[in-house]
């Protein structure tokens, strides 16, 4: 509507001043182009006020697995259930009323363990399945939580929740809540960056703009979409034939033209876009520098597994979010697509593991190495769990499942988070959570508390009425805080 | 530094009233209250604490608490267990405001009988203000002068011929204006010359267009179902009855009252059910998996609540689960409404692309029908197949249908939604259709059906749907409505900064008969709307974000319009209106990459439709109009902050659309009659700004053109790659060097501030 909206929003930011001296644009243009001023000028402070309280991270991490991963076939593991192979899931255990559409008419409910072999690893003895062999050796550093739980049963609704805390679009997503309260560390990149990958064996459930968008916040805030396709952000290279030489002539004159415009008609919006400009012309050099991966090491590459150098791969995007994070881009967000096994499980398990268990755990080691671990958090998890309950035909070697919203296994990594714990119980058939239940409000209630963010002080008026990411929910896990 | 309090000082407030006035309850008392105490003593009867309301006058005055100094110790009090807002409450009560409060206590806490919210007093039109200089044009001038005189302003001078025809011919028509047409306005010294202007561009069909967007947006309307796999819909036969309606100027009660009950009018037709298109816009699920019945109530309460914002400027989206945190609507009065939209013949399912009944076939003639064509179709009834094992679904409509509104024969009983979740009916009482008693009265002539709900709607006492649909179209041309809040008119939202002129303006909208075009007509043809929208320093201190409207407006353009522009300039523009969404260029994998459906590129004419035409998919959303602020369509939205980003400069500058169309307004450069370069820079540059450059921006032009001819000539295999953006091919027969230094200079103007803002 009106530019100036942008002007009163940034009055509360701390960068207010050091940006409207020079946002006042007639007045001190001719000092606005020194490199010195344009680097403090676009690392946008967060609100005033913020964080609430000393934050154990800097950064999020988040890689989120999208479909549902199996909390039975990956963490949850329930030796005891082989003896009930092909019996049916009492009522009692599973209510019909949340059973999807897609099983709820099935005529029987035959009972399905896991036939992927678990082992117990690291000091703490956390139970791994077979196909994370790579997570098993880093094991010491995660702590698991087991009693996840969640009320939506469809992808779209479950996802939506996870990233912007209700089913219902409209809500801005964590990223965006996070770089409107923290602001950027980073003049050349955005505070908040989401990528996506596609699964091994299936490529997944579609994703949505509106998980990594801004909601009603100010556009600004919504996550830029690195992409393995074509630029790797939208139009960001000159158009074929065009050189750097002549695109810095292009906003010398560009800037001159607006700045008498500025001076004509006063109005300060017109020197947020000369800013704004300079900020895209420094990513044009920043991001091709940033998504160099070829740069890396060779024994760093290797770590990452065989797609490490391939853009738009799972491997690509976690080394990408070392690279990152080093920049000081606050929120990360991966999905990674690809979990949904309602038929064939166990082999479905494996291929998504296949695709994703070196470079999760090579993204822990390699912070560990720079000693970023401590202050950045990693977040692994999708947006449900899988029914024990067999969907489609069962056999020794095979079975479906379904979606559950009851229980289902995270795990959390990094800055402030106790490693090597398990947390939460789940009942013997992993139906239902028996101890420390963990809603998604509560997991988003603790991202924040970690960047130093009180969920209930975080706040915007939207529609008269104050809207926080975690609505009028969420209690930080604080056993899971060391 | 010592620039400082001047910052804070115009930054702090809204704007800066010359002197302040005597504490008034509606305006400086009642927000007060309702922003940090309502929510635990509000209308919200299970949220109450302590058993004191302070939204019920009556309540509040019997509890006590301002007069017996419980009030005034509480708010004065430093004890946190006594102090109000409680301090972990997360309620925030500013000192300037807890000292309002005290003052008003300390002053006898006045608190008039009448203390009915404004907006839910239907408004009386108000007496004109006498004139007070030469200077007004209409009633709205008269209001605007008032105030301003009140706070020692004075109106700024009309803008310049050249700025007035660009801005009006972008707010009527989404486009620029013509070189010849600026010509022939500034040369045109009769005093009717700018109402010629404005009745031919009323008459235009880009008027009908260009006014569409904002109720397609408010619609939620789009091309897909919204929902995980985002499957294919078919609704643009209802999106072109909207621009035809529009063009043709029907009355908007009448323009409302077919969207809501065209299948339940005594007249219905073919015309008036597509017209009911409007209230099928939301998303409807057609994820596996699904349980239908949870759908249906999602699918009813989106009905509810875009009335709510579109008509009533109401949330009443907060009474689905509980009553209202500050407006009097109970939840009750929501599931009331909900009852009016709850006997649709509809599924919950989705049927996994296509249509989902009811719909209608679309006859091959639409829209020319003919005879019998124009007679109302019964839509055929839903039939659920159960597809997989179990996933009910319907049938599905082919592309050469449209869904429409049909009542079930049966109605579906309403009952309260606990928490608003549709396995939770309160079943001890169900509910008939009705409306929020707050908002005026129903008559009993009026059927108690969704027609019934538009006649009410539309009555002519009823104390909202004017008022919020004149303050919509003031936003529309001014930047901010003259309530900024245009979706919330509540106990929330912000006072208006004129009521009596937005009184004035809604109750001449019901007089003119609810003549869209003239109401806008009023509003551009205002002294107000003609002013220079040059900010005076002492303006930028005072009233930066103008809302007091001593000057005139300055916005910037909307996605849509910025993309037309270089579309129209460059000669791209294919002028086709209405018929099928159109797929111009898209980046490579941008559905591909997150979804399971693949975007097939259209060719060659169907590239440079206006951009009203492309196709929308909710979840993926066209990249570049969400780049530049357009609302995403999963939900009602009227009003949407504008940011500036670098990536909006990233796609101004590089995105295919953009370097075509500038590759192209070269051309056309080229072609002209005039060789010299800075004669065709000039025209350049008032073909895409419609003004002529002053000296200075032209040489800086024109040493950029001779640097990158210069460039281009050494690099001629550069200038090749350029001219090979966009599909459409460069005129072999010029120069392409030349064509490409011009293509380079027009991209920097097309990336200038005024390009794509109006002035």
């Amino acid at each position: 509507m009106n530019a100036l909206n942008e002007i009163y929003e940034q009055h509360t930011r701390r960068a207010f001043l050091e940006r409207s001296t020079l946002g006042l644009g007639a007045f001190a243009l001719g000092s606005l182009l020194s490199a010195a001023t344009e680097k403090r000028r676009n690392a946008v402070s967060g609100l005033v006020g913020l964080p609430h309280f000393t934050p154990k991270v800097k950064r999020v991490i988040y890689l989120f697995q999208s479909g549902g991963p199996s909390q039975m076939d990956l963490f949850d593991y329930k030796p005891h259930l082989a003896s009930r192979y092909g019996e049916e899931v009492p009522e009692s255990i599973y209510p019909a009323e949340r059973k999807t559409t897609m099983t709820s008419g099935q005529k029987s409910f035959r009972c399905a363990p896991s036939i992927l072999k678990f082992a117990q690893h690291g000091q703490a003895g956390v139970w791994v399945s077979e196909p994370q062999k790579h997570l098993a050796q880093v094991v010491d550093d995660i702590c698991v939580i087991k009693s996840m739980y969640t009320e939506a049963i469809n992808h779209d609704p479950a996802a939506t929740l996870f990233q912007t805390g209700s089913v219902n679009p409209g809500r801005p997503s964590m990223g965006a809540w996070v770089s409107y309260g923290l602001g950027s560390e980073n003049s050349n990149l955005p505070a908040f960056v989401a990528m996506t990958s596609n699964g091994r064996a299936k490529a997944g459930q579609p994703l949505y703009d509106r998980l990594w968008g801004a909601g009603f916040l100010p556009g600004r805030f919504q996550g830029v979409k690195f992409r393995g396709q074509g630029d790797p952000i939208l139009d960001l290279y000159n158009p074929a034939g065009v050189t750097r030489a002549q695109r810095r002539r292009m906003l010398d004159s560009l800037n001159k033209l607006n700045e008498e415009q500025a001076g004509r008609f006063n109005d300060p919006a017109i020197s947020t876009r000369i800013a704004q400009y300079e900020l895209a012309f420094r990513m044009q050099m920043s991001v091709p520098e940033l998504i160099d991966v070829k740069s890396e090491p060779k024994h760093m590459l290797e770590m990452y597994g065989p797609d490490a150098a391939v853009p738009g791969r799972y491997a690509y995007n976690c080394l990408l979010a070392r690279r990152l994070a080093e920049r000081g881009v606050r929120f990360i967000q991966l999905y990674h697509r690809g979990w949904d096994a309602h038929g064939n499980a166990p082999k479905q398990v494996g291929t998504q593991c296949d695709g994703t268990d070196q470079p999760t755990a090579a993204l822990l080691r390699d912070l560990k190495q720079r000693g970023m671990l401590d202050d950045t958090l990693v977040i692994w998890g999708g947006e449900f769990g899988r029914t024990i309950y067999c969907q489609g035909k069962l056999t020794a070697q095979n079975y479906g499942r379904d979606h559950h919203p009851n229980c289902f296994t995270y795990w959390l990594a990094g800055g402030g988070v106790r490693k090597g714990i398990t947390y939460g119980e789940t009942d013997d058939y992993s139906v239902n959570v028996t101890e420390n239940p963990v809603h998604v409000h509560d997991l988003q209630a603790t991202i924040m508390h970690q960047l130093g963010i009180d969920h209930e002080r975080l706040t915007y008026r939207y529609q008269g009425r104050y809207f926080r990411l975690t609505d009028v929910h969420g209690k930080v896990v604080k056993d899971i805080l060391g | 530094m010592s620039r400082l309090p001047i910052i804070i000082a115009f930054v702090f407030v809204e704007f800066l009233p010359l002197k302040a006035s005597p504490l008034n309850y509606a305006r400086d008392i009642r927000p007060i209250l309702s922003d940090s105490c309502y929510n635990c003593h509000g209308p919200d009867k299970k949220a109450r604490k302590a058993k004191l309301r302070l939204d019920d006058r009556s309540a509040a005055m019997e509890s006590g608490v301002f007069s017996d100094g419980e009030m005034m110790a509480r708010l004065t009090s430093n004890d946190p267990e006594m102090r109000m807002p409680p301090p972990d409450s997360n309620r925030v009560l500013s000192d300037k405001d807890r000292s309002k409060l005290v003052q008003w206590l300390k002053t006898g806490a006045e608190w008039p009988q009448d203390d009915r919210h404004w907006a839910f007093v239907p408004p009386v039109q108000p007496k004109i203000p006498e004139p007070q200089s030469k200077w007004e044009g209409n009633g709205i001038d008269a209001f605007i002068l008032q105030r301003l005189k009140k706070e020692q302003l004075t109106p700024s001078t009309e803008a310049d011929k050249a700025t007035l025809i660009r801005r009006v011919t972008f707010d009527l028509t989404g486009l620029p204006p013509t070189i010849q047409e600026t010509r022939a306005f500034i040369s045109d010294s009769s005093p009717e010359a700018y109402d010629k202007v404005v009745d031919r561009l009323l008459a235009s069909a880009r008027y009908g267009e260009h006014m569409a967007l904002g109720w397609l947006e408010a619609s939620r309307y789009a091309d897909t179902d919204g929902y995980q796999n985002d499957r294919l819909r078919y609704m643009w036969v209802w999106r072109d009855w909207v621009i035809k309606a529009l063009n043709d100027n029907m009355p908007f009660d009448r323009f409302v009252t077919e969207q809501m009950a065209g299948d339940l009018l005594p007249d219905r037709n073919f015309f008036t059910q597509v017209a009911t298109g409007f209230n099928r816009n939301h998303r409807i699920n057609s994820e596996g998996g699904s349980i239908p019945d949870e759908w249906i109530v999602e699918y009813v309460a989106d009905r509810v609540e875009t009335m709510g914002t579109m008509f009533l400027g109401l949330t009443l989206t907060c009474s689905r689960c509980h009553d209202h945190k500050y407006d009097p609507i109970a939840q009750k009065d929501f599931y009331r409404l909900f009852a009016f939209f709850n006997n649709i013949a509809e599924a919950g399912l989705g049927p996994n692309n296509g249509n989902s009944p009811p719909f209608v076939k679309v006859p091959k003639s639409w829209p020319d029908l003919s005879g019998e064509e124009v007679k109302f179709v019964a839509p055929e009834p839903v039939k659920i197949k159960v597809v997989q094992t179990s996933v009910p679904r319907p049938q599905s409509g082919a592309p050469d249908t449209v869904m429409v509104l049909h009542e079930l024969n049966q109605p579906r009983d309403t009952y309260l939604l606990n928490r608003g979740l549709y396995d939770q009916p309160d079943k001890s009482e169900k509910l008939q259709p009705a409306t929020p008693p707050i908002l005026g009265t129903w008559n009993d002539n009026w059927p108690r059906n969704r027609l019934g709900l538009a006649q009410w709607l539309m009555d002519s006492k009823h104390p909202l749907t004017a008022r919020v649909t004149v303050n919509r179209m003031w936003q529309h041309h001014f930047g901010l409505g003259l309530v900024k809040t245009s979706e919330n008119f509540g106990v929330q939202g912000e006072l208006p900064t004129h009521p009596e002129l937005l009184d004035w303006l809604a109750t001449e909208f019901i007089r003119k008969k609810w003549d869209l075009k003239a109401m806008h007509k009023l509003i551009v043809t205002s002294a107000t709307y003609r002013q220079t929208s040059v900010m005076k320093p002492e303006l930028l201190k005072r009233d930066p974000e103008n809302r007091l409207l001593a000057r005139g407006p300055r916005k910037r353009l909307t996605p849509y319009v910025i993309r037309d522009t270089a579309l129209f300039t460059s000669g791209l523009l294919n002028g086709q209106i209405g018929g099928p969404s159109v797929k111009p260029y898209m980046p490579p994998g941008i559905w591909k990459s997150i979804s399971n459906a693949a975007y097939k590129q259209d060719k060659g004419a169907r590239l440079y439709r206006r951009s009203m035409y492309t196709y929308w998919r909710r979840t993926i959303p066209p990249p570049t109009m969400m780049t530049f602020n357009a609302a995403e369509r999963e939900v009602c939205i009227v009003r949407k902050d504008l940011t500036t980003t670098p990536l909006q400069a990233l796609v101004l500058m590089n995105n295919k659309t953009f370097v075509e169309a500038a590759r192209f307004l070269a051309e056309r450069a080229l072609r002209l009659r005039i060789t010299e370069p800075h004669k065709r820079l000039e025209w350049v540059f008032h073909t895409v700004l419609s003004r002529n450059p002053t000296q200075d921006e032209l040489e800086v032009l024109v040493a950029d053109l001779n640097l990158y001819l210069n460039d281009f000539t050494k690099r001629p295999d550069d200038a090749k790659k350029m001219l090979m953006v966009g599909d459409k091919k460069a005129d072999a027969n010029l120069s392409a060097s030349e064509l490409a230094a011009y293509a380079l200079v027009i991209s920097t103007i097309f990336n200038l501030d005024e390009a794509i803002t109006q002035n």
